[in-house]
Formats: structure tokens, sequence, C-alpha cells
């Protein structure tokens, strides 16, 4: 093999693995300066000019326009309490008590965050819609199928994403969110 | 035939960091360039699209919120600062954000920042200068999107809100 043909390939192998090993970090889980909590897990620096290439490009994939912290916080689940993918063909019960923010809702997204089709044409739970009881606690169930109480449909596909947002965010929620109390979500059962 | 590989694979391995790091650096400038055509089609550039609350079937973005109403403007300072007027909603969260074309957050004024009045913004790039009365945005590109959300209790405030929301205005000055 002569000279140049040893650095064509091995040039050729650098250029496709790096630009490989950087679609992966995209599109993977991990992220540096990602914030967990529990199941939980959000961005501190987005939107920002601080933001690492790799931050701003996860974002720019699965957030584009999104908001910084001040403004808003945004949590990603992709798996259940105990840490099982999220379902559409299962039942999950999601708990919480008050969120320290302005406002929030719980959206459902399937893919890198799509709305996904469903016949009640619901795609989100938003703060004030389940009841409360006395300690402020609420819930709602997000299934295939109608259920009492509020209900955000999983439209049955195959895996899906949970989004919570919190408006003008405040304590915890914007200065310790590993810390934040949030909500849990429990597979109940699955068809 | 060690010695016969080592510069080849040093070779590569330097090509691998900068395709690696050039991913990285050119993926949100393609998005957002991309994310301009679609949301710039939708209205001329410099001045506002007023989207329908998003659904399955509507979603020019990522991960857009059914909750909210989104108005966009893909601006472009290159000709001269680009005024953004954006009208206040009484007793709803709304918000304007700059975005330039590195997907970075230029500025974000919300009515608790403006004490529900409504927003001024003049996006401005080195050289030009606001006009009186506009809060000044300095930008590092020429292009991006202005983006206001208005949150709604309930899809029934959509015409109430709507009607508000297209006072706004995005325009070259």
């Amino acid at each position: 093999m002569k000279t140049w043909h040893r650095f064509a390939a091995c040039i050729a192998l650098g250029l496709v693995g790096g630009a490989a090993f950087a679609v992966h970090q995209v599109r993977g889980d991990y992220a540096d300066k990602q914030v967990h909590n529990g199941q939980w897990s959000a961005n501190t620096d987005q939107g920002t000019a601080s933001a690492s290439a790799l931050t701003r490009a996860k974002v720019a994939l699965n957030g584009l326009l999104a908001l910084p912290a001040k403004e808003a916080m945004y949590f990603i689940t992709r798996t259940d309490s105990e840490g099982r993918p999220l379902e559409g063909r299962c039942t999950y019960t999601v708990t919480g008590g008050e969120l320290d923010a302005r406002w929030w809702s719980v959206t459902l997204y399937k893919g890198e965050g799509w709305l996904v089709k469903n016949a009640a044409n619901r795609w989100s739970v938003a703060g004030n819609a389940p009841a409360r009881d006395a300690q402020g606690n609420w819930s709602f169930t997000v299934s295939p199928n109608p259920t009492e109480g509020v209900w955000l449909p999983t439209g049955r596909t195959p895996h899906f994403d949970l989004t919570l947002r919190t408006y003008h965010p405040r304590g915890a929620l914007l200065n310790d969110p590993a810390n934040a109390k949030l909500p849990t979500v429990t597979r109940e059962a699955c068809a | 035939m060690i010695r016969n590989w080592m510069f080849p694979i040093i070779a590569g391995l330097l090509v691998s960091a900068f395709a690696w790091q050039g991913v990285l650096f050119a993926t949100p400038y393609a998005l957002m360039s991309k994310a301009m055509d679609v949301i710039g089609a939708r209205a001329p550039a410099n001045s506002f699209a007023f989207g329908a609350l998003a659904n399955a079937d509507n979603q020019p973005i990522v991960r857009p919120s059914p909750d909210l109403v989104y108005s966009s403007c893909v601006f472009d300072v290159s000709k001269g600062p680009v005024l953004v007027d954006v009208a206040s909603v009484p007793g709803h969260y709304w918000s304007v954000s700059i975005f330039d074309a590195r997907t970075d957050v230029a500025a974000v004024r919300s009515d608790r920042d403006t004490g529900g009045k409504r927003a001024r913004l003049a996006l401005i790039k080195t050289g030009q200068t606001a006009p009186q009365g506009y809060e000044p945005v300095r930008l590092q590109y020429d292009r991006g999107i202005a983006l206001i959300r208005i949150l709604l209790s309930s899809p029934a405030e959509y015409p109430v809100v709507d009607a508000i929301r297209r006072k706004s205005t995005c325009k070259q000055l």
C-alpha cells in the first residue's frame, strides 16, 4: 500500500468517525451542564452565550427557540420513576405537589419533540387542570384510553417523553433544580 | 509496519477531532437556518407571522407548546435596525425573545419585565443606533428570529388574544 493510500484511508475514517461521534452525542442522552432530578433532566445554560457547542447543538435539535432558565425551566423525562422507558401502550399516574413557578404544564411528545395525534386532540395538562387535595397534591393519568379525571392521551405512540415546563420559576426550581420537588411518573399497567 | 501507519493514524485522529467539533459547531446554525426558512415562508422578512395554536398537524418547530400562542418574525438587520413592538396582553403571561443565528438568546422580555406595558426593542448590529423609546438589542449576526409567546388558560381565549397580538409589529426602520 502506498503512503498516500494510508493517509487517505485514515483521513476518511477520521472524517466519518468524528462526524458520526458528534451525531451520536447530539442525539444521545449525555449532555454537559445537565441537571438530573430523579428521572427528570434539564439544561441550565440553554440559550446563553456560555452554552457549550454540545449543549447548543442538542437544544437546537430537541428544543429550538427554548427560553433561558430565568424565564422558563424545561424538565424532560423519557422513563418512569423506576427507569423504564415510557411506552404508549401503558398507563401512568403523574403525581405532584405545588411547583414554585408562575405557571406549569406537562406535554407529551414523541421522537425529537413532536405532538402525537390522538382522538381527544389533547397534548398537555396545564397546572390549573388537576384537582388538589387538602395538602395541595394533584395527579393525572397518561394512558392510551380515556380514564376518569384529567387524562393525557399517549396516542399509542411506541415511545414518548414528558416535558414539564415551568415559567418564571422561583426558589429551588430555578436555583437548585437537582433538588427541587418534581412530579413522579408511576407505571400502573401495560396493554 | 507500525512506522508506516503512525503518521496516517495521527492525521486521521486530528481530522476526526475537527470533524467532531465541526459538526457540533455547525448544527445550531443549520437547524436555525432551516427554522428561518420554514417560519420565513409564512410571512415576509421583518414582519410577524401570527401562527395558529400548535397541534399534531401544526408544528412549525420542534417541541411546540399547545398552551402558547406563537408569533414569529424572521428579522434581518443587514440593511438597518429592526423595531419589534409587542402589544401587552393583560392578565396573561407573555414574552418576546430574540434568537440569533447561533440560537443564542440576545434578549427576552416578559410582562414581568415591562410591568404589563408593551415591549419595544430595537434590534441593531455594530454601527447602528436605536431610535428613542426603544431598548437596544445588540446582535452578533444579521439574521434571527423574534418570537412572542402568549399563554392561554383555555383555547376559548384565543379570539380575544389573537386580536390583541396582531397589534404587535416587526419592521425595518
